[in-house]
């Protein structure tokens, strides 16, 4: 579904001279349906916004919406990274664990009195050792990151409860204002959050490197021959997936005020790889966007939020999610062929329109 | 029995691959195609192989007329096509491999071996083909894989074998027991389409010859009385392919690419030199290094020994990215493969080299980007000129033209350009275009040009000289103002086959 593909030299003059008559622009109503096409999801997330709060009142509610984005935030702040990894071919399972260890890691500094920045940081830095050693695996020694991954998603794990065999808590004020503080009304981290999906957009569309992920999500082969440095841009993404599994360990833990080595982050990985393939960006690489991102996370969220207002039960909700999932990457099949016509149509309208000669 | 091809036709998207092709086949005849690359052969065997559906047309195989074939129905008639790259399966044995799909089972479950192992020995016995039935495929040599593929072929009762250039990988001994083998099944009453480039083999086994040129039947006749010159001029086309004459090169300039005494696996004492503006064709069939060469001196392969110089400056070439930096680019011979990223739009993918060379402290200048996108594609006439189309919408031409053009452009710093195989699957009209690019790039531009090519037209209608290669050597060097066309194309059959 790769909604807004980012724009790369198409400017404002993108159309060919018009000729008179051919190269008339597609029709408004063409231009919307074709827009439609590239964001079913995010027609199905208005819908369902709408369906819920005409039924229950409550889901657009300040309240109600500042839950669901600091439970967002977390799963937005690892997403973001693993969707690059994604779109590069990769793709990072070990999140889960990562998250684990950053969260103690950080819980241990906090309750031994560091100040909540070097607790960050010290979680920050676990997290990217991990991606380090995903990183040296996957690109220098090209083992399959998803073998990789799944394997340091067990061992990180025991890391974590290496480090912290008995559960870790009480680690003051000051450490939980990064899970539960608020910056003009909104939750640290959910501003966290936007910040890391900003940087992760302009990255990939204003940078040379950004436009290297997609070229070797695409054709690994073509990039290598074009002279993109296909190592090290996804050993950097590794790095900061880990990075930013270890900044969302420590918000947990500030949020939870417990830091219970071997239950955080369980499921975490699969909560980040759902959002990120419902968001459209396929797991064969070279699509999608942070917008994509964005509305995978909210979608996922939102579901779950609205069943229950709605009173739906915990195994419900469940249930609901898995056939989400399934039924979006369906949806996002279905579109791709039409896309595809779409754009075979458009190029040879104005391959007709050109000038010929 | 008589295999029949009437007004046969092929689009692919904008493209016509096959445009009302006429073909007869007569049981016991030896029947040889010949033409250029992209001329419609290999789509001809493809659509009597049954793996694509024609887009008119029908194919008559003992008195049953086809519209399309699959794979399956096109067995079924008695059709065995033997690809280029041959189909089968490595980690089996030979008897495996013969009998796959078509197993002989005992109560519709288990396998009856010892039946299949002795009609392996047999089938073998008949293609005289000297090995156990026992031996894994991986183990044979590729003449060996292909006399196992046509025993296999004889084992579904085919009445029509299609031979895709058999002899291209074959040793000469190979070869020369393989026209014993096709004489062999034609005095049997099989009917053979035999499939090559070269004008000897045509001459000594065929009986009837049709030549394509983009996509049409352009000549067809039997072989009684006629000369290889006739079949030189049939092949040819004079009319077509009569190119502008290059513009002369200075012989005195120095060389912009200068390789001397290079050596790598596969090569053997390499050494040439390009001028700036010359434009030179590395001549050579399927496995004579010519597109090794090309890979070597672009850094996507190792050299052991020898140098490159680029404008007098000896390059160390260790990786793609080095050979870029030092100037020398390579539009590769799979266009799909190595050098396209199909979802990408067009502009990225023309940028994308030239993105990292434009961009200031880390960020992307759009807007010096998109000149770059204008200009080359309005000085190659890229059609659709818009860069948001993705590129896999574009036709074989213009996406060759968007792979140009991200090497040569006002910013890439391109001094030697190698473009192996420029116009695979590239139709008749677009191959002029991209003639006319490459010319206007070496006289504009001063770059100098080498391109592997094993179209004989092709290296007439655009090299100043050109380099015969054979097993991994420059064996002959060619001036091409000296040489009229048909002289030439005789030259460089009679060099390149086994007497």
């Amino acid at each position: 579904m790769t909604t807004a593909t980012p724009p790369t030299v198409d400017g404002a003059d993108r159309r060919p001279p018009s000729t008179g008559h051919a190269a008339a622009a597609p029709s408004p109503v063409a231009a919307a349906a074709g827009w439609l096409v590239q964001n079913p999801l995010l027609v199905l997330l208005v819908v369902m916004v709408a369906g819920v709060q005409l039924a229950t009142g409550a889901q657009l509610g300040w309240g109600n919406l500042r839950g669901v984005f600091l439970d967002a935030a977390v799963i937005a702040i690892v997403a973001a990274p693993v969707a690059m990894l994604v779109i590069a071919g990769y793709i990072d399972l070990s999140v889960g664990s990562t998250l684990a260890l950053g969260g103690v890691v950080a819980g241990k500094v906090a309750q031994s009195g560091g100040s909540p920045l070097v607790a960050v940081g010290a979680a920050l830095l676990a997290g990217a050792a991990v991606g380090v050693v995903n990183a040296v695996l996957a690109t220098v020694f090209g083992l399959s990151s998803f073998i990789v991954t799944l394997g340091m998603l067990t061992a990180v794990r025991g890391v974590a409860q290496l480090v912290s065999p008995l559960p870790l808590s009480n680690f003051g004020e000051a450490f939980g204002f990064l899970g539960i503080g608020n910056i003009a009304g909104i939750p640290l981290p959910a501003l966290l959050a936007v910040a890391v999906l900003l940087t992760a957009g302009v990255f990939l569309t204003r940078t040379p490197a950004g436009r290297h992920v997609y070229a070797i999500g695409v054709n690994r082969e073509a990039a290598y021959l074009s002279g993109v440095d296909v190592r090290r841009i996804p050993f950097l993404l590794f790095v900061t997936s880990g990075a930013a599994a270890g900044l969302a360990g420590a918000i947990t833990v500030a949020r939870l005020n417990s830091a219970p080595a071997g239950q955080l982050g369980g499921g975490f990985e699969l909560a980040v790889i759902t959002a990120v393939l419902l968001g459209g960006i396929a797991l064969t690489g070279g699509e999608g966007s942070m917008v994509d991102v964005l509305v995978g996370v909210l979608f996922m969220g939102l579901l779950r939020n609205g069943l229950t207002l709605l009173g739906v039960t915990t195994f419900w909700q469940n249930v609901a999610s898995g056939l989400a999932l399934v039924a979006a990457i369906a949806i996002a099949a279905a579109t791709h062929s039409v896309r595809g016509k779409m754009q075979t149509r458009e190029a040879r309208r104005l391959d007709d329109a050109a000038p010929t000669g | 029995m008589t295999v029949s091809v009437r007004g046969l036709t092929k689009r692919y998207g904008p493209t016509l691959a096959l445009d009302r092709v006429d073909l007869d086949i007569a049981a016991g005849e030896v029947h040889a195609l010949l033409g250029h690359n992209g001329a419609g052969k290999s789509t001809v065997i493809t659509c009597l192989g049954g793996g694509t559906a024609p887009s008119a047309g029908s194919i008559t195989i003992g008195g049953t007329t086809h519209a399309a074939l699959d794979p399956r129905s096109s067995i079924a008639a008695g059709i065995a096509v033997i690809y280029q790259h041959l189909s089968l399966i490595d980690r089996l044995d030979v008897t495996e491999n013969l009998f796959l799909g078509q197993e002989a089972t005992t109560a519709g479950v288990f396998l009856r071996r010892a039946d299949h192992r002795a009609r392996a020995v047999r089938l073998l016995e008949r293609v005289g083909l000297d090995v156990s039935p026992d031996t894994p495929v991986r183990q044979l040599t590729i003449g060996q894989r292909q006399l196992v593929e046509i025993a296999k072929a004889l084992s579904r009762d085919a009445r029509l074998l299609v031979l895709d250039e058999p002899s291209a990988a074959l040793s000469p001994v190979e070869s020369r027991r393989l026209a014993d083998l096709v004489r062999l099944l034609k005095a049997e009453g099989i009917a053979v389409l035999y499939v090559t480039h070269l004008l000897n083999e045509v001459v000594e086994l065929a009986d009837r010859t049709t030549v394509m040129r983009d996509g049409r039947v352009v000549w067809s006749q039997p072989m009684a009385g006629v000369s290889k010159t006739d079949l030189v001029t049939a092949v040819s086309g004079r009319a077509h392919g009569a190119a502008v004459a290059p513009r002369p090169v200075d012989p005195d300039t120095a060389p912009a690419l200068a390789v001397d005494h290079l050596q790598a696996p596969g090569l053997h004492d390499v050494s040439l030199v390009v001028r700036p503006g010359e434009i030179v064709g590395l001549y050579g069939l399927v496995g004579s290094g010519r597109s090794r060469l090309l890979e070597t001196l672009f850094g996507r392969r190792r050299a052991t020994s020898g140098t490159v110089a680029v404008d007098g400056r000896t390059v160390g070439v260790g990786r793609p990215d080095d050979a870029l930096r030092a100037g020398l680019a390579l539009v590769p011979g799979d266009r799909l493969r190595q050098g396209l990223f199909g979802s990408l739009s067009s502009g990225e993918n023309t940028v994308l080299r030239v993105m990292s060379l434009t961009a200031r402290a880390g960020w992307r200048r759009p807007r010096a980007e998109q000149e770059v996108f204008r200009s080359t594609a309005a000085a190659f006439g890229l059609r659709p000129a818009d860069p948001a189309v993705p590129v896999s919408r574009l036709s074989g031409g213009n996406q060759q033209k968007v792979l140009i053009a991200r090497w040569v452009n006002d910013r890439a710093g391109t001094r030697v350009l190698l473009l192996d195989d420029p116009t695979q699957g590239v139709d008749v009209g677009a191959r002029a275009e991209i003639y006319d690019v490459l010319r206007q790039v070496a006289a504009e531009r001063g770059l100098a040009v080498l391109f592997a090519s094993n179209d004989p037209d092709e290296v007439v209608a655009l090299a100043h000289r050109c380099l015969v290669m054979r097993q991994g050597r420059v064996v002959d060097e060619l001036d091409m103002r000296d040489t009229d066309e048909e002289q030439l194309l005789d030259l460089i059959h009679s060099e390149l086959e086994p007497s």
